[in-house]
């Protein structure tokens, strides 16, 4: 009955409204903020220390400091650039009936440089979406 | 004797609760609150990268009203800031600027930097924006610092609209 009331109480505690909504990947380590926000579940893109994925679809591949095919003169013709465009194109039509997205859900690498991340906000940017929401935990 | 100590088991048994109710109550609920689990917590910082807009706020009386924007670069070993009018003729403030050297994770230049932003803010009140231009070699964890520090100081708001910019040249 104890250990069934101390369960109990650490359940509580880590009760959560949308606990299954984000799915956090070995090689991907969010920085930690003293930021209160919540995040609305939009466009994802995910720049863990491995890929690149736009809403789980991987777009590119990373090393180091470099993402494979998105190059900083040629932003436009990356695969996630179409990938946005694409997504923006199908959500604006009127047949879908719902208010089209107005940001992206950014989930980066803690790790990453400026240099990095840059090349894929420019390209968000490019693409029509140039309001963010940085995915952090929770100090 | 032997009677009376017979009676007294007696109303002892009575009076034990039945657990076996609560007990399913409880493995009713562990399944649940394991489904609803959350083991770390995420949250979001709202930021965008610059877009043009053409808006100017003409011939602010005084400072109480005056807008500025808070230019903010975050450099390797120092933090460089200054201020942006958003009145034509006064572009520039010349007496905003200001350098504070930094080493990666330090605590004092974060303090440092939220001591001069709060005297900005309480000078230039009506101001919420901070554009944050970093280096290239600046690691993600340390924008995201520098975005908490100049977002707010314990309940006092600073500069919560953060635009996020890659250095020019």
């Amino acid at each position: 009955m104890d250990m069934f009331t101390i369960i109990l109480i650490f359940l509580l505690f880590s009760f959560s409204e949308h606990p299954e909504d984000l799915k956090l990947d070995k090689d991907l380590e969010l920085p930690s903020s003293t930021s209160k926000g919540e995040y609305q579940e939009t466009i994802k893109i995910v720049l863990s220390q491995k890929e690149l994925r736009l809403n789980d679809k991987v777009m590119a591949t990373v090393q180091g400091r470099q993402i494979t095919g998105l190059a900083n003169d040629d932003l436009e013709n990356s695969s996630l650039f179409h990938g946005l465009k694409a997504f923006r194109i199908e959500s604006e039509k009127p047949e879908n009936g719902q208010e089209p997205p107005t940001h992206v859900l950014f989930l980066c690498d803690k790790s990453h440089s400026f240099q990095t991340i840059n090349r894929v906000i420019k390209t968000a940017g490019l693409a029509g979406y140039p309001n963010f929401q940085f995915a952090v935990l929770e100090e | 004797m032997a009677r009376l100590g017979r009676i007294r088991a007696q109303s002892e048994e009575d009076t034990e609760l039945n657990m076996v109710p609560i007990m399913n109550m409880f493995m009713v609920l562990i399944p649940f609150l394991l489904m609803s689990a959350s083991f770390y917590q995420i949250k979001a910082i709202n930021t965008s990268v610059p877009v043009h807009a053409d808006t100017y706020v003409d011939n602010p009386s005084n400072h109480e009203k005056e807008k500025i924007t808070v230019v903010l670069q975050l450099k390797e070993k120092e933090i460089r800031i200054s201020g942006l009018s958003e009145t034509p003729n006064d572009l520039f403030l010349s007496d905003l600027k200001t350098v504070i050297s930094r080493q990666s994770d330090s605590e004092a230049s974060m303090d440092e930097l939220v001591d001069f932003l709060r005297a900005l803010k309480s000078r230039y009140p009506a101001s919420d924006t901070l554009i944050l231009i970093p280096d290239e070699e600046v690691l993600y964890r340390e924008i995201v610092q520098t975005m908490d520090n100049a977002r707010d100081y314990e309940t006092e708001r600073l500069f919560p609209n953060i635009v996020l910019s890659g250095s020019l040249g």
